[in-house]
């Protein structure tokens, strides 16, 4: 397969995030300072369980009240949202989650209060977003577990690029719940360690983060673009990569061959997790050498479906500000070299690679450059 | 105007009654023995929607489900408090079509799982209208639900199709076309049921949506 990734030159006309931190430019400062957002929790909430590594937006545990506690979080993300005619055939909107509210279910199981169920399903979730925020009917739904968000921003860039739209909202939110905390605990990569990405260790561990993100697309110029994406699909194991780097190389070197001549930095995924994470700083070492590789989730966690556009709008304000975060959390021995443990200036970069990968061996990148 | 000429369908619409276990026994034929064994019903009927569909490394996949793996859920649900890696896996969005190229070891560049409600197939096929892969395999489906049925939280019925679609007209059985452009209200969407069985009959259809017109012909 050739690594070819779709040239789809799109500005970036508002974007932003919310975090356990607060908003974009609270969670760059708190990255900035070497802080953490995770911390030691009841992996089954208030049901108990194991203390693994959680990064939540409020302190109760992952409580599961109604209104579902992710609706007052995503009022305030939306609130920051450029008004238009989202909805609309030539402003449509695009959702993307991995889990939704799925984590209603487990909530609706242990109390047995049907009011979780009204936003148990995608679509239910989904529909009351539209309902809340007053989005007209043209919202199509992506959910590819942790590419999600960038799976949604191709195909926004797509409706651009079509001339089918003016502006495209892509708007992304994932909750951590104890249905998805004791799913990842249960496959042991969720465990009492921290999460420290793409140090060489014995045992590799992620965190799991609370995380939503909006970005407003255009054609027309604006401060920031995505001047390519690219994703793979390994389809080789559904949580394992093909052990010599193809899949990570097929994506990589797509998004390289568009950065050729261009210095750039790299905020990867870098969950924690040992094989991937050497996989991925080994790849990106190669396609981009010595280009500085960070991943924020030894402090945020992994925000999940959501990581792609949260860790876009956090790459935006780093690059606005002039000073990109370290890799928190992390300790030498690394993988590579290439690895930034602290925070480094982006004045002489010329843009920066935005890289997530998920179950399926799913890989997903885009470049990042001012306008 | 977008277009993609349909070059080949095929329908899995299995008896009412029959479970994922009557499934697997049924179709074992049509997948690894290792895989076979871990497949959910959407999966593999999944599967034997795509059998004899050679999907290319290049081709793009498009994958459209309101409700996906609902007895995975449900089952990872029942398994708390020690929740079951496998059910985890095998109930996040997308993984029937996870379980069938897995099972082929196939890997593919672009790959959207589309879900959503009311305009679920209008957005999956816009996705497929507007890839630049000269081939786009555009399958879909749902599982019945046990107890989440019941709650009117998943599908009664199961089913999946697979289509393939090109950018040629040669040996093409039809063809979905999107005209963007006039003015006027959406019109409603036809479901993934409603597409799927005029897909099957060889149905046309015809409805205003995403700021034009769709419709669906047949040779």
């Amino acid at each position: 397969m050739s690594p070819i990734a779709d040239a789809l030159p799109t500005g970036i006309q508002a974007c932003g995030c919310l975090t356990p931190f607060g908003e974009t430019e609270a969670t760059v400062a708190a990255l900035l300072d070497g802080r953490r957002a995770l911390q030691l929790r009841p992996v089954l909430g208030q049901d108990g369980g194991d203390r693994v590594p959680l990064a939540l937006m409020d302190s109760n545990d992952m409580a599961e009240a109604l209104p579902p506690r992710w609706l007052p979080a995503l009022r305030t993300l939306a609130a920051s949202i450029p008004r238009d005619a989202w909805g609309s055939p030539r402003c449509p909107v695009v959702v993307t989650s991995s889990n939704f509210g799925v984590g209603s279910l487990y909530a609706y199981l242990r109390s047995h209060d049907a009011g979780h169920l009204r936003h148990g399903a995608p679509f239910a979730c989904v529909e009351m977003l539209q309902d809340e925020f007053g989005w007209g009917g043209q919202v199509h739904v992506f959910s590819h577990a942790c590419v999600s968000a960038h799976v949604g921003l191709m195909h926004a860039s797509r409706l651009l690029q079509a001339g089918l739209a003016d502006r495209v909202l892509v708007f992304t939110f994932d909750f951590v719940s104890p249905f998805v905390a004791g799913g990842f605990h249960s496959l042991k990569i969720l465990n009492s360690e921290l999460p420290a990405p793409y140090s060489a260790r014995e045992t590799g561990s992620i965190g799991l983060g609370d995380g939503a993100a909006f970005a407003v697309l255009t054609c027309e110029a604006a401060p920031f673009r995505i001047e390519a994406q690219a994703l793979h699909n390994e389809m080789h194991h559904f949580t394992g990569n093909r052990a010599d780097g193809s899949g990570f190389a097929a994506c990589a070197e797509a998004i390289a061959a568009v950065a050729d001549g261009r210095r750039v930095w790299v905020k990867g995924h870098g969950t924690g997790t040992l094989e991937a994470g050497r996989l991925e700083a080994e790849t990106y070492a190669k396609v981009l050498p010595g280009a500085p590789l960070v991943s924020w989730k030894g402090s945020l966690g992994h925000t999940l479906g959501s990581c792609g556009l949260v860790e876009l709008a956090l790459t935006i304000e780093a690059m606005r500000l002039g000073r990109a975060p370290g890799t928190i959390g992390s300790v030498t021995p690394c993988f590579t070299e290439t690895v930034a443990l602290a925070p480094f200036a982006t004045a002489g970069f010329d843009g920066a690679v935005v890289a997530s990968n998920a179950f399926g061996g799913a890989h997903a990148s885009l470049l990042l450059s001012h306008a | 105007m977008l277009e993609r000429h349909i070059l080949s369908t095929r329908i899995e619409r299995p008896d009412p009654s029959e479970e994922a276990a009557g499934a697997r026994a049924r179709l074992a034929g049509k997948f690894p023995r290792n895989s076979l064994r871990r497949m959910t019903h959407l999966g593999l009927l999944t599967g034997a929607a795509l059998d004899g569909v050679a999907v290319d490394a290049e081709d793009a996949v498009v994958y459209a489900t309101t409700y996906a793996e609902t007895r995975a859920l449900e089952d990872f649900l029942a398994s708390f408090p020690a929740a079951s890696p496998l059910l985890f896996q095998s109930s996040i969005h997308p993984s029937a079509v996870q379980q069938v190229l897995i099972g082929r070891q196939q890997p593919i560049r672009r790959f959207w799982p589309v879900t959503g409600r009311r305009r679920l197939v209008e957005s999956a096929l816009l996705a497929a209208l507007m890839e630049p892969a000269p081939r786009v395999v555009f399958t879909g489906g749902e599982e019945r639900g046990g107890w989440l049925l019941k709650r009117e939280m998943a599908a009664d019925l199961t089913f999946a199709f697979g289509i393939v679609l090109t950018t040629g007209p040669d040996g093409a059985v039809g063809s979905i076309r999107f005209q963007p452009g006039g003015t006027g209200p959406d019109g409603p969407c036809p479901t993934l049921l409603a597409f799927a069985e005029a897909v099957s009959g060889r149905t046309p259809l015809r409805w205003r949506g995403a700021g034009g017109e769709w419709s669906v012909a047949w040779r």
